[in-house]
């Protein structure tokens, strides 16, 4: 069964180090280009500049899920259980960004 | 012949029994599970964030303080005087969070917070360092790689004691915000305190299980899983970070 292979033990040591080190330099970059884009930007105030920081924080989040916390090499349903209800969030990020809008019309 | 047909099927069948569908240790899937509903709780206090920050209209564009320059000693108040820091508009990040330690009277905006991200990033590296060396039986190396992540650990909780400290000398208060809106800073409060108790407890198992590498409880053992473990939760407080930073900091 694909699913039980376990390859956190196949990978070689050196080859999960240079894994490590390429996903820090990856998640320090990323944040450089967040603090530049933050300047860049500073006099935009649309919804799309705030979706660009959500998603380079999403982008960030998959680097640290799928290396660091080893999930890339996980069986499949472990991914599924813990993915999949974060579509929850999802949810009520958007239900709350219609609802503000009501509160922020009425402030 | 149906008796082999029967054992295909069964195979084929994950959730047939016989084996963990998750393929995973049960202490493991435990903590996938508590930071699953740990990351619920954190979800709902940015929601809440974006909540109010979206009811606000945005901040004007900073155009008098530029980065580097020189900043006089009421900072704060000469920013209401010029309307910057009014209570119906959310404060602009960059003239808020632009203090930085032994450094006084310049404008150095969001230069303490990154650095707070990259100590946090980088305390993240080197736990999983640990993790990698615990497969290993590298007892000293899983050691060695605990003491720099328990400092950078506690790093970045001097770092954010100093913030607080910063932003209470202002005057912000759970219920007091000089810079604008007050739920700017009950939420600021609110979610790296409870971010920043993550932290605290995190260090608080990562110098629990440096002890027992020390004291040989996992070498008796035969596998170092409590470091992968704690390792999980100490990446998920990291993974916070990076949302907490984009939602306070960046938005």
């Amino acid at each position: 069964m694909e699913n039980h292979e376990h390859l956190e033990h196949t990978e070689s040591p050196k080859d999960m180090k240079s894994k490590i080190w390429k996903t820090f330099w990856i998640l320090t970059a990323l944040t450089v280009v967040d603090i530049a884009l933050y300047f860049m930007l500073i006099e935009n105030h649309s919804m799309m500049k705030n979706v660009l920081f959500i998603l380079l924080g999403v982008v960030k989040a998959y680097y640290i899920v799928s290396i660091f916390m080893h999930m890339k090499f996980e069986a499949k349903w472990l991914v599924n259980f813990i993915i999949y209800p974060m579509l929850f969030v999802v949810f009520l990020i958007a239900l709350m960004l219609i609802e503000s809008t009501f509160t922020a019309a009425i402030r | 012949m149906s008796h082999t047909t029967a054992l295909t099927t069964e195979k084929k069948s994950i959730w047939g029994g016989g084996k963990s569908p998750f393929s995973i240790s049960y202490g493991k899937l435990m903590m996938w599970i508590f930071l699953l509903s740990d990351a619920f709780t954190f979800s709902s206090l940015l929601v809440a964030y974006g909540f109010v920050r979206h009811t606000y209209p945005s901040p004007i564009a900073n155009e008098i303080v530029k980065p580097l320059s020189h900043v006089q000693e009421n900072f704060t108040e000469h920013m209401q005087e010029v309307g910057y820091f009014t209570t119906d508009k959310w404060p602009l990040p960059e003239l808020v969070f632009n203090h930085f330690p032994f450094i006084h009277g310049i404008h150095l905006p969001l230069f303490f917070v990154s650095l707070m991200t990259f100590i946090l990033i980088f305390s993240s590296v080197t736990m999983v360092l640990a993790v990698e060396a615990g497969h290993r039986m590298a007892k000293k190396e899983v050691a060695s790689y605990m003491v720099l992540t328990i400092l950078g650990g506690a790093a970045f909780l001097g770092c954010q004691a100093w913030e607080w400290t910063t932003f209470i000398h202002e005057g912000a208060r759970l219920d007091h915000n000089p810079f604008g809106p007050m739920a700017f800073a009950a939420l600021f409060f609110i979610v790296t305190g409870f971010h920043g108790f993550h932290v605290f407890s995190g260090v608080v198992l990562n110098v629990i299980i440096y002890l027992n590498v020390l004291n040989g409880t996992y070498e008796k053992r035969g596998h170092y899983e409590m470091v992968e473990k704690v390792g999980l939760y100490w990446h998920f407080v990291d993974l916070v970070w990076v949302f907490v930073f984009t939602f306070f900091y960046l938005i």
